[in-house]
């Protein structure tokens, strides 16, 4: 669905973009994961159409952009990380008049809308002025407008910033029945754990360089080939590091003030067996866990670790 | 046929509301206060035996009204334009049209009618006022006509300069006082520019040929004024150098002053406009 080749984007001797390349399948959920500053943005504008690149190309659908731009427009929806909207239209103006911009005739207008406001949870707002809607109702709205030609790629850039709890959610349950209606989506977002839980792959970028891309689990097990166990003790914190180490299981250790971390190699059994010898051996455990790894652990991994090495 | 929708949401938008008709009132208001001055000066008259012939009173308010008229255009429409793309830059919503595939001439087209369409509601609607004058004859219908045809060019004219400045500008205030300087420059600095010619070149004023003045002249929006109002002149007053270099023929027919002020703010008009479709299509 959506191919970048090679893209390069340079702001004078700044650059943004750096031979970024990647693919998303059709009805793929894509999750676009970095730090402020990244090329996340810059990125998904000129997958908009917005900017042009320095070099490199996207396809859209089998479609460039300097080939055809009309066609190509047509298939891309673009939400931007701030509203956009006419305070001083109503929510059905607003609509029609993207319905409008798109060329929809008249007499499909209103059903159109009505579909997409039912979609984001709107309806009964049709009739409000935008200027009164909360700011997750603007940015549920901004969704809709994005959605009102029926695109086939959703490009949503930061859609849960500054969106309270709630909203967050309902934005997400939106975004869940857009996936499962199969569309294409990629979105650019700081919340991770939410992202996980959406996407269906993702891409980590880094000072507009792709650092990682693939499904969340085939990134999760490149990334943690091995489990970490983390053990807190009531006192005998040495002997519980010299068991540890005594363990062929364990491939290394870390001690941290309050407990201590395993690099763990093996099967559920063989935890099992590991924390039934320790208390064998008179270690008083008081917690025994595997530490769940996450799409921000993963992400703390590799852009984290790249600033710790930058800042030495 | 469908609407431009760039039109229809902005009429539908600048007539919501109360400033719309307050502007409106208050803009005939003001006209109708003219036209009572006017009758008012010649009662004063009447009172102290002077038979001025009501004509030519009438004439000349219909080109004080015609003059208030211009400037109108010239002073309001800059500020209509100036905002017409930089506020959809300062709202944010410039992006969410520019990746759409609308295109950017409708866009500015649209832009540039809207402004227009606002304006000409006021001059539309002094109308009535103007059409005191033909109780009393000395202005023909034809007169109005051509009145109204020439300001529509001004102000495509002027709108043209406002939204291409819109386009250059990221701020709607720089894009105004960009579009009142050129309009400066058009009208102060090309009268300058004669005066300078005459004098330092020619030595004397009525030295001019009517090619230097249609040079100088052409881009003058006053100049292309004197030229639709010289039928129906009474006497010059504020407008003195440029009625003067109207009707200072010298063998070359009105017609062609006024077609070639028209077809300048015409040729401006287009270049300006395919400029600032270019601009903003331009990706950056």
């Amino acid at each position: 669905m959506l191919v970048i080749k090679d893209l390069v984007k340079n702001y004078g001797k700044f650059r943004a973009v750096d031979n970024l390349s990647l693919e998303i399948e059709k009805g793929q959920i894509y999750g676009f994961v970095g730090a402020n500053g990244a090329g996340k943005t810059t990125t998904l504008k000129i997958i908009a159409g917005l900017l042009k690149p320095t070099s490199g190309e996207v396809i859209v659908g089998g479609m460039n952009i300097r080939e055809n731009p009309i066609a190509y427009k047509r298939k891309i929806g673009y939400m931007p990380d701030f509203f956009g909207v006419y305070d001083d239209l109503k929510v059905t103006e607003y609509m029609n008049f993207y319905s409008g911009i798109y060329g929809i005739k008249k007499e499909e207008r209103d059903k159109i809308c009505d579909e997409l406001l039912e979609l984001v949870n709107l309806r009964d707002k049709k009739n409000s002025y935008v200027d009164e809607l909360s700011r997750g109702m603007k940015q549920r709205l901004c969704l809709a407008r994005s959605l009102i030609h029926n695109p086939e790629l959703l490009i949503l850039d930061e859609p849960a910033s500054g969106l309270d709890p709630k909203a967050r959610v309902e934005m997400k349950e939106v975004l869940k029945e857009l996936g499962n209606m199969g569309k294409t989506i990629i979105i650019s977002s700081h919340i991770l754990p939410e992202l996980a839980e959406l996407c269906t792959a993702i891409g980590i970028i880094d000072k507009g360089k792709k650092v990682i891309s693939g499904t969340v689990e085939k990134i999760m097990s490149q990334m943690y080939s091995n489990r970490i166990i983390r053990i807190k003790v009531l006192d005998k914190k040495e002997a519980l590091e010299k068991f540890l180490k005594e363990q062929p299981s364990v491939l290394s250790i870390k001690v941290h003030n309050d407990y201590i971390d395993a690099e763990f190699e093996g099967t559920k059994e063989v935890m099992a067996h590991m924390l039934k010898s320790a208390i064998n051996q008179d270690i008083p455990v008081i917690s025994f866990y595997e530490v769940e790894r996450n799409l921000e652990s993963v992400f703390m991994n590799l852009v984290g670790r790249g600033e710790e090495k930058n800042a030495n | 046929m469908q609407i431009n929708p760039v039109i229809e949401k902005e009429l539908k938008t600048k007539m919501r509301g109360w400033r719309a008709p307050a502007l409106i009132t208050a803009y005939l208001g003001f006209l109708f206060f003219v036209v009572f001055i006017y009758f008012l000066i010649y009662q004063e008259n009447r009172r102290y035996g002077s038979q001025v012939l009501i004509p030519e009173i009438v004439v000349s308010l219909y080109n004080t009204i015609a003059f208030i008229q211009l400037l109108l255009i010239l002073f309001i429409t800059p500020i209509i334009t100036g905002g017409a793309i930089s506020s959809e830059r300062e709202r944010q919503t410039l992006d969410l049209l520019l990746c759409t595939d609308f295109s950017a001439l409708k866009i500015i087209i649209g832009k540039i009618f809207v402004s227009i369409a606002h304006i000409m509601l006021l001059v539309t609607a002094s109308f009535p006022i103007l059409g005191i004058v033909f109780l009393y004859g000395g202005v023909r219908i034809w007169d109005v006509i051509l009145l109204f045809i020439f300001y529509i060019i001004i102000a495509v004219m002027t709108a043209s300069i406002g939204v291409f400045y819109s386009t250059v500008f990221k701020k709607s205030i720089v894009s105004i006082v960009m579009t009142y300087l050129t309009l400066g420059f058009f009208i102060v600095g090309t009268a300058i520019a004669l005066l300078i010619y005459s004098e330092l070149i020619l030595d004397y004023l009525y030295r001019l040929n009517w090619y230097d003045i249609m040079f100088f002249l052409t881009p003058n929006p006053f100049y292309g004024f004197g030229i639709v109002i010289e039928d129906t002149l009474t006497d010059y007053g504020l407008l003195d150098l440029f009625v003067e270099a109207a009707i200072y023929r010298g063998g070359v027919p009105v017609i062609t002053a006024l077609g070639a002020n028209s077809i300048f703010n015409i040729a401006l008009s287009i270049c300006l406009i395919m400029l600032s479709a270019r601009r903003l299509r331009r990706l950056k």
